[in-house]
């Protein structure tokens, strides 16, 4: 029998179109060409539905706003035909006690726990669920998990509530983990930014399923297919950058002509992530085609970034020969500041910002040798 | 006497426990106690006042656009720019229209739908429409897979469910189909701001850019399908809904005053000349009062903060943000919430009798104060929902939990109406030779910028002193410290613990009807 006469594992879709999803996922998770067999071949073995729970900590609600915005697959397909969410508080059908239930029953039957928002560790008492702190909640329930991801950058890092002077304490949910009274050397991996992405959601957690291992992670506990890369290095304004055309006020003509932002405070330069290549909103968009970078998939952005509308200081703009245009003197911790120009200085003189591709190695990570990405 | 408590709250934002005391088949009293805290008063001391908006939109995620608005807004202000160029307030506009759109899309399906529609119940459902058997059958195979997903363990056998199979399926349909539309509205939202949630083309001082023709026509494109949606779909879902469940018009009073700082701004950007204006209503009494996000008043003697953040003070003149936490009210155990209770502080304003009242805010207060000043579309499109329900000429039948419901989606079609008005006038304007949209604000000037305007959910106001290149003062007001306020110093209900009182529960075990009147609020 032609394959495609045979009918689709996943339901909703017809063998012609599981074959070209499949295809398209292993593109995502970077499994290459071989790899569309394995994970056809894998979602056809999986006889049940992998089991999602998805918790909020300390959170805007702008991660979940974000997954109903995932185009691969959309959040109708997600729920109905490929996962169970179990637990989900913006989406499920059940309240207090029955949820908490539904909670309990999905880690008995084998979940994976997708985290949004951050832990305080200072005030525990400003996050709770059901009369349950987060920070104890994380404790209980990381041993009965299949994995861990921290979705958004306040489960990654602590984010804006993490800003000095922290007034919670808010830490990223690894961090956290691996602090005292947690659980030495839990893993959880990293999918920063703000908001999280659903396709990379999406991507991580079929990856994970169909390799039956976690991705490679950079030192920041981010899955190197996805955020081996700066926003610089894939911007669509790079050229301009190149040329030496930039917006120097919001609203004047460099900006009508979309050129470079990066003395309107882009910090493109610093950050890695993949938002130049799967874009935000079904690709319609992504920051910088509105307005500067702020960085948000860094751990620590909001301190070490600030002022947001500064320019990142000593970065050398090519056009006026390697001399730091913007040099002013700005409280962008040194750690990043230092090891980053002294990357882009080499990147400019061989003229190619990244050896490794999209899925090159750590090595060319600027920050790697930056020591894990926990709280400071 | 039972004590109910349900937390979390479900289909919300942010995190809620909700405790109740039931007396003969009715809430006798009601706590509301929201269980999360980050600070954002704190830590937006201090910082670049041409940030704000970076910070303050974080503080939703569901509704962060109007979060930026506010904030760059009371930034500019204080930094000396009154108001931005006409362009600015444009785009401002419209992407406050895709928030609207979006959010009453999110609101309606996918945060209230289940409280009406029986899921499981579709698979009773008779038709011949592949699609609509496509979907059972998908339901059906989440149903029996033996696995926990998100409609398990809910009350769906509650005698509260009352429509037919088939418009379970039918509305089950429009839920997923919900979901696209408001993508649709989200990729309006991008194609200007870059992304959504967490725009980027906000700034003090007006947007970082003009959009260019292209991005106003996908966003005409995008705006088009999702005012086609509001229209043909959520209208006549809000309909039937509205006639299938009489009772919603017979609860959910609430305190009966009524706040909005208006929204949409027109031609001038007068806050007192907006599409929704601004105005507040006490006593249940119909004329509109005028008034002022400075007057909003603070209290905490309920709240987890030291007494010299609240005291009826002003939002600028609160003192430091001590914390005062010791512990959530016992869930398990006979005992009620006394003392401090709620993380939310109780936003009160001063009745025109001059004592501070608890005030509503949100669409309808939106739509009572514009109905009330004679607003043309307003009064249109709320005769409409009277006479589709039977009450021609009873607007005070609004004052419900239907009138929540139905208010939101009224707001959500005359927005839709306006935003490709606005592009339209947007893309005039630069057709004309203006493209001027930002003014660089004095970063070192000294002063205070105050902005008021509403959220999705409501009334929302934000306060910037500024100093030296720095915040010296930040303060938020947000909805939920109007709605979901807690007892204040005088020891009055806040507004959803109002309206929960009188709300009746068939079976405590199941308190389906109390998460119907939470969630009319959009908490
Ligand atoms: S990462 Fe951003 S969008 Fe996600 S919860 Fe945190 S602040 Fe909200
Ligand atoms: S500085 Fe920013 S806008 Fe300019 S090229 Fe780099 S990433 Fe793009």
């Amino acid at each position: 029998m032609p394959d495609n006469e045979r009918p689709s594992p996943v339901r909703g879709l017809s063998r012609r179109d599981f074959l070209k999803y499949s295809s398209f996922l292993a593109a995502l998770i970077g499994a290459g060409p071989l790899g569309a067999t394995k994970v056809a071949e894998a979602i056809e073995a999986a006889t049940k539905f992998p089991i999602v729970v998805w918790s909020d900590f300390q959170e805007c609600l702008g991660c979940t706003i974000a997954l109903l915005q995932a185009t691969a697959p959309t959040p109708a397909q997600l729920i109905l035909q490929q996962i169970s969410l179990a637990y989900n508080e913006a989406a499920m059908a059940p309240a207090g006690f029955d949820a908490e239930k539904s909670f309990n029953q999905a880690f008995d039957q084998g979940a994976y726990w997708v985290i949004e928002g951050s832990i305080p560790e200072k005030i525990p008492g400003s996050i709770a669920i059901g009369g349950k702190y987060a920070g104890d909640i994380a404790k209980e329930f990381y041993p009965k998990a299949k994995g861990v991801i921290a979705i958004g950058s306040c489960a990654c890092f602590g984010n804006v509530q993490a800003h000095v002077p922290n007034p919670t304490g808010a830490m990223g949910v690894g961090a956290w983990l691996r602090g005292p009274g947690g659980i030495p050397n839990a893993q959880v991996v990293n999918l920063p930014r703000c908001p999280g992405h659903g396709d990379d959601l999406v991507a991580t957690l079929i990856y994970i399923i169909v390799m039956g291992k976690l991705p490679d992670l950079d030192h920041a506990g981010r899955p190197l297919f996805l955020y081996g890369q700066t926003i610089h290095d894939t911007c669509e304004r790079r050229a301009h950058f190149e040329a030496g055309e930039f917006v120097e006020q919001f609203g004047d003509e460099g900006s009508q002509k979309r050129w470079c932002f990066y003395k309107v405070g882009c910090k493109g330069p610093a950050t890695y992530a993949p938002c130049a290549i799967n874009r935000w909103n079904g690709r319609t968009s992504w920051c910088i085609h509105a307005g500067p970078c702020t960085g948000c998939s860094e751990d620590n952005f909001w301190n070490d970034f600030s002022p947001l509308r500064e320019p990142l200081p000593n970065i050398p703009v090519p056009a006026i020969q390697g001399v730091s245009a913007q040099n002013i003197g700005l409280g962008l911790a040194a750690v990043t500041g230092v090891g980053l120009a002294a990357h882009l200085v080499g990147q400019t003189v061989s003229g190619r910002l990244f050896k490794g591709g999209p899925n090159g190695n750590g090595e060319s990570h600027p920050q790697a040798e930056k020591k894990d990405g926990d709280q400071k | 006497m039972t004590k109910v408590v349900i937390d979390p709250i479900t289909r919300i934002e942010g995190h809620l426990r909700i405790t109740v005391e039931v007396e003969n088949g009715k809430v006798k009293d009601a706590w509301n106690t929201c269980t999360l805290f980050r600070g954002f008063e704190i830590f937006m001391e201090n910082i670049d006042p041409r940030d704000t908006w970076h910070y303050a939109q974080r503080i939703c995620g569901v509704c962060p656009n109007p979060h930026a608005l506010n904030s760059a807004t009371a930034a500019e202000r204080a930094m000396g720019v009154a108001t931005v160029p006409d362009n600015a307030r444009l785009v401002r506009n419209m992407l406050d229209a895709t928030q609207l759109g979006y959010d009453s899309i999110l609101w309606f399906y996918i945060l209230n739908a289940f409280d009406y529609v029986n899921v499981p119940d579709i698979l009773n459902a008779k038709t011949t429409d592949p699609e609509l058997m496509a979907i059972q059958a998908q339901v059906k195979a989440q149903a029996t897979s033996g696995e926990v997903n998100f409609l398990s363990n809910h009350y769906w056998g509650h005698p509260g469910y009352v429509l037919s199979p088939e418009a379970n399926l039918t509305l089950t349909a429009h839920y997923l189909q919900a979901i696209d539309a408001q993508q649709a509205a989200n990729q309006a939202c991008a194609v200007i701001a870059g992304k959504f949630p967490m725009i980027m083309t906000m700034a003090a001082g007006g947007i970082t850019q003009l959009p260019n023709e292209p991005d106003v026509n996908y966003y005409l494109d995008r705006m088009g399908i999702v005012k086609e949606f509001t229209e043909n779909v959520m209208w006549p879902d809000l309909l039937a809904v509205a006639g299938a469940y009489p009772e919603l018009a017979t609860f959910g009073k609430g305190v009966g005053n009524f706040l909005t700082w208006g929204l949409l701004d027109e031609k001038g950007q007068l806050p007192e000349n907006r599409l929704f204006p601004r105005g507040g209503i006490f006593g249940g009494q119909l004329k509109v009062e005028k008034v002022d996000p400075a007057e909003a008043r603070l209290y905490t003697q309920h709240s987890y903060y030291e007494d010299d953040m609240g005291k009826g003070q002003k939002p600028f003149d609160v003192g430091q943000k001590a914390i005062k936490f010791d512990g959530y009210p016992p869930i398990d155990g006979p005992d009620f919430p006394t003392g401090k209770y709620d993380w939310t502080r109780a936003a009160r304003y001063p009745s025109p009798a001059g004592k501070d009242v608890p005030m509503e805010v949100g669409p309808l207060a939106e739509i009572l104060v514009a109905y009330v000043s004679g607003q043309k579309d307003v009064v249109k499109y709320v005769d409409e929902v009277l006479a589709a329900i039977g009450m021609t000429g009873k607007p005070e039948v609004l004052v419900s939990n239907l009138g929540r419901v139905a208010a939101r989606v009224v707001k959500a079609r005359i927005n839709c109406d306006y935003a490709a008005q606005w592009g339209m006038d947007l893309l005039a304007n630069i057709k004309a030779g203006d493209t001027t949209c930002f003014t660089e604000p004095n970063l070192m000037a000294e002063g205070e910028g105050i902005s008021g305007y509403d959220a999705p959910r409501g009334a929302l106001s934000h306060y910037c002193r500024v100093k030296g290149g720095k915040t010296v003062k930040y303060a938020a007001v947000p909805a939920s410290n109007w709605n979901l306020a807690p007892r204040d110093d005088m020891g009055v209900r806040g507004p959803v613990e109002e309206a929960l009182v009188g709300t009746p529960v068939a079976d405590p075990t199941q308190p389906l009807e109390i998460l119907r009147t939470v969630h009319t609020f959009d908490p």
